[in-house]
């Protein structure tokens, strides 16, 4: 067998040895918070299985939150680095202000990323966000 | 450890690999059409650097991978701009480590035909390292 093949073979194990040891040990380190969160997501929220339901906004909502905010707030909205958006009492205005001009060392600002039509979408998914 | 840390961490050692497998696939690819010279190889000393920048690319993965992982809770996939980093990021982590096996056992011995099919490899992880890394800015800058 060549040297090439040879490389070639144990290149093919290597690259994919090291990516089944990642997806393999994976769900070890995960914590059960995650695991939880993905579990939930075969048996949604019913805010989020009844999106027929929603307005046209709401959904749009649903779709800026899902590209943007999930990574902090988690994929069902409950909270993950960034606190749960569920049962939120602050007005509209303080929501928009916040989601404008961010925190302060806890959330960046989205200012430039979504326009007056966008953040007022997002708030009318947050606003159907109820247990 | 404090997790913010680790975000740093990553950002210091994501650039290593970004980097370097992009020098290492302009090495071999200036390696392969710089003319040589009568007694004094410039494609010897390029295949060189292409070879160890490809080596320290991906020991440096190891350590930008294992951070990542580390801040993403151990997310494998993740959901908007998070999902399209993995998306690019895994076939480039995986085929960044089989072409650095291959190139440890093949040394200078490759053929021409080899290493130019090596160079198309090494080009195509260039390019999924560069996407994989413009998500992970986006990341960075929008959530």
């Amino acid at each position: 067998m060549s040297l090439e093949i040879k490389g070639a073979i144990l290149g093919l194990i290597a690259g994919l040895g090291v990516l089944g040891a990642t997806f393999g040990l994976s769900p070890v380190f995960q914590p059960k918070k995650v695991l939880e969160t993905k579990r939930e997501q075969f048996d949604p929220p019913v805010s989020l299985t009844t999106n027929a339901a929603l307005t046209g906004e709401a959904n749009r909502g649903i779709w800026l939150f899902d590209h943007n905010c999930t990574h902090c707030h988690g994929e069902d909205a409950r909270g993950d680095e960034g606190p749960s958006l569920y049962n939120l009492s602050k007005s509209d205005a303080r929501l928009r202000t916040i989601i404008k001009g961010g925190i302060k060392g806890e959330m960046p600002s989205f200012v430039k990323k979504f326009d007056d039509g966008d953040i007022q979408a997002l708030i009318a998914y947050l606003r159907t966000l109820k247990d | 450890m404090d997790n913010s840390l680790w975000v740093k961490m990553h950002g210091g050692t994501t650039h290593f690999p970004i980097a370097l497998v992009m020098a290492s696939a302009l090495f071999d690819l200036a390696g392969s059409l710089v003319p040589d010279n009568e007694g004094k190889s410039r494609c010897v000393g390029l295949r060189a650097a292409g070879y160890y920048t490809l080596i320290l690319a991906a020991i440096g993965a190891f350590g930008a991978v294992i951070s990542g992982l580390v801040i993403s809770r151990w997310q494998l996939w993740g959901r908007g701009n998070l999902a399209h980093h993995h998306t690019f990021l895994w076939p480039a982590f995986g085929l960044l480590t089989s072409l650095a096996v291959w190139r440890l056992v093949v040394g200078n011995h490759a053929s021409n035909r080899a290493f130019r099919a090596y160079l198309g490899a090494v080009l195509s992880t260039a390019c999924l390292m560069g996407a994989a890394g413009y998500w992970g800015g986006e990341l960075l800058l929008n959530n």
